[in-house]
């Protein structure tokens, strides 16, 4: 059953003419993910890699692509955690660095803290020798395009959900029995210069204990922590649930107590893994056994063998 | 008719003797404060915002008005407030000079589509609300100054050991009002000499403090970083909901934590039907409950002193 890794894209509607790249995306990332699993890497390596590739594919909201603020400016968020040790790093609100999970997991290794923000989390960077890259090269065509339409006071509505949700993230154990998770985005369409979401929030983005499992989540941010989704799935897995049913379970909790749609991937120590969404669509992808799953919508659940999986 | 219930903490740390009796008044006149507006109807939100308001002005409690200094010798604050009939919440975290975090926190809940909002934004949604900053000088104390420079020998960013003996304190306060409704509220200046940016627990819903109708209202205080690790004030309230009190729910989390990363810390809980706690497992915690018109009050371990609310 071990290695396992999942990723996800973003949950939200994700307009037909853009679907393909999300599902490529996530089947890309994912065979990483799984290469470094297969090859000895830890659940933590795999995660990272998974987000850090997200991050680098424009078509995704994080790293380069990430939507923009309420000033046109890129803020993003990041955040890891160690399901052994419980270990956790995490940045809020950092600019101008193409790796936000990467520097996540500098805090967590190289400094006793857990989280840094805006300007420490900047100044924490160049400290790393973490090259500082131009806002430009992290905006993308759409993202500009999206950012102008939501401006207009008469804005579409349709148009505004799209992508007001999505963030990427990945969960993974590796051969050790080791759970990992890692949540990236650019947070909020047109959000307030500042505006933290759930991404960074320990137990709302994400969170990983190698007692019960890891969770990464996407979704309406400030609905994911009014109900700290992440630590909430595991609390259902602690008490004996599946991590499909945990999964679902808090989702439901969270769509019926305060009107928030998400999604989630999910695994537990021994290898059971879950991709739920309670929004439209969600792109997400595994790896487990030498067979990639994926799939974007409802009920989809794709499979292929990994030609190169030994 | 529900009783409604007030409590308050000033830190969990080893609170030095000679600032002891001031940590105690404050929590005290604190709690008082707190326990007058539910006593006038007002409700658990309002309530522990006043409470953390008073802590926040008070020099003696590391938040607001004698905060912490990181490591560049500013004051970053963080803070967190929650409303549990709703689950509705404001954060703001690493905010500069402004003397009430916990009302700009509100503000954000209020004024605003988002939760939590961090360092310039922050200050610039104070400004746009008409919160002004106000000077370094005025919310930093001689004390600090001085703790800051003694301090400064140490480089940030290098792994440290962050046993209870350092400073960590924060402020925060749990209510029950009168309509059955509970709130919590966290305050802190954060870790003596952190480095710039750091945030820790405080502000981080679940973490340093977590408020739902159907459980309770936690506040936590302690090693910040331990706290997040086991999200604490969640942790808790999902013990009550599991069926256990609330003082059971916060010895057996606060337990955990030391167990399991070896973190110490203080809590304090309300549950909705005015049950409360104030449990650590740091050397000390100062924290004052108000209700049923008794005001509960204590700094060391299995201390419970009282004395009569209304004077």
């Amino acid at each position: 059953m071990l290695p396992v890794v999942v990723v996800h894209g973003g949950a939200g509607h994700i307009p037909k003419e853009r679907s393909d790249l999300s599902t490529s995306g996530v089947c890309s990332a994912v065979r990483s993910a799984y290469a470094v699993l297969q090859g000895g890497g830890s659940s933590m390596d795999a995660v990272v890699e998974a987000a850090m590739l997200l991050e680098n594919n424009p078509s995704f909201n994080a790293g380069c692509g990430s939507v923009l603020n309420l000033k046109g400016e890129v803020e993003m968020d990041a955040l890891v955690m160690d399901g052994k040790t419980l270990s956790s790093g995490a940045v809020s609100a950092v600019r101008n660095i193409a790796n936000p999970v990467q520097l996540a997991r500098l805090v967590m290794d190289k400094t006793s803290h857990a989280c840094l923000t805006a300007e420490g989390a900047s100044q924490f960077a160049r400290s790393m020798g973490v090259p500082e890259v131009p806002q430009e090269s992290l905006i993308t065509e759409y993202s500009r395009m999206r950012w102008k339409k939501n401006l207009a006071p008469d804005a579409n509505p349709v148009e505004c959900q799209m992508g007001k949700m999505g963030t990427v993230g990945a969960v993974a154990v590796d051969t050790d029995g080791n759970v990992a998770c890692a949540t990236s985005t650019g947070g909020m369409l047109n959000k307030m210069e500042g505006r933290v979401g759930d991404t960074p929030c320990i137990g709302s983005g994400g969170y990983a204990d190698n007692m019960s499992g890891a969770v990464s989540t996407t979704g309406h941010g400030e609905a994911i922590m009014k109900v700290t989704l992440a630590r909430h799935i595991l609390f259902h897995m602690e008490q004996g649930q599946s991590a499909e049913a945990a999964s679902d379970l808090g989702l439901a909790h969270m769509k019926s107590r305060v009107g928030g749609l998400g999604g989630v991937v999910t695994v537990d120590p021994q290898g059971n893994w879950a991709a739920r969404f309670s929004s439209r669509q969600m792109a997400w992808a595994a790896a487990q056994k030498g067979t990639l799953h994926y799939g974007l919508y409802t009920g989809e659940h794709f499979t292929q063998i990994i030609e190169d999986a030994h | 008719m529900m009783s409604a219930v007030l409590v308050v903490h000033g830190g969990a740390w080893s609170i030095p003797d000679e600032m002891a009796p001031a940590s105690v008044d404050g929590v005290k006149a604190a709690a008082r404060h707190g326990s007058s507006v539910l006593k006038s109807g007002g409700s658990a939100l309002d309530a522990v915002e006043a409470a953390v308001r008073a802590l926040e002005d008070n020099p003696t409690f590391n938040a607001g008005y004698g905060a912490t200094l990181n490591i560049d010798g500013e004051v970053e604050l963080d803070a967190i407030i929650m409303d549990g009939r709703t689950l509705a919440s404001g954060a703001v975290s690493c905010v500069k000079n402004i003397a009430n975090p916990v009302s700009l926190a509100r503000a954000v809940m209020e004024k605003t589509s988002h939760i939590m909002l961090t360092g310039k934004g922050a200050n610039q949604f104070a400004e746009s609300i008409g919160i002004n900053a106000i000077p370094t000088d005025k919310l930093v104390t001689e004390y600090e100054k001085k703790e800051w420079e003694k301090h400064k020998k140490y480089f940030a960013g290098v792994m440290e050991e962050f046993n209870t003996k350092w400073a960590h304190d924060t402020v925060g306060a749990v209510a029950v009002d009168c309509a059955g409704n509970v709130a919590c509220a966290t305050s802190t200046g954060g870790i003596r000499n952190k480095m710039v940016g750091r945030v820790g627990d405080s502000p981080v819903i679940g973490c340093g403090g977590y408020a739902n109708n159907s459980s309770g209202a936690v506040s936590c205080t302690g090693h910040g970083e331990s706290i997040l690790k086991v999200t604490l004030a969640r942790l808790i309230l999902s013990h009550v909901e599991q069926g256990k009190s609330v003082a059971d729910a916060s010895r057996l989390s606060l337990q955990y934590m030391g167990d399991r990363v070896q973190g110490a810390g203080g809590t304090i809980v309300v549950s909705p039907s005015g049950q409360w706690a104030a449990t650590f497992t740091t050397e000390r915690m100062a924290w004052a409950a108000a209700a049923d018109g008794v005001l509960w009050f204590g700094i060391n371990p299995e201390e419970r002193l009282n004395e009569k609310l209304s004077q």
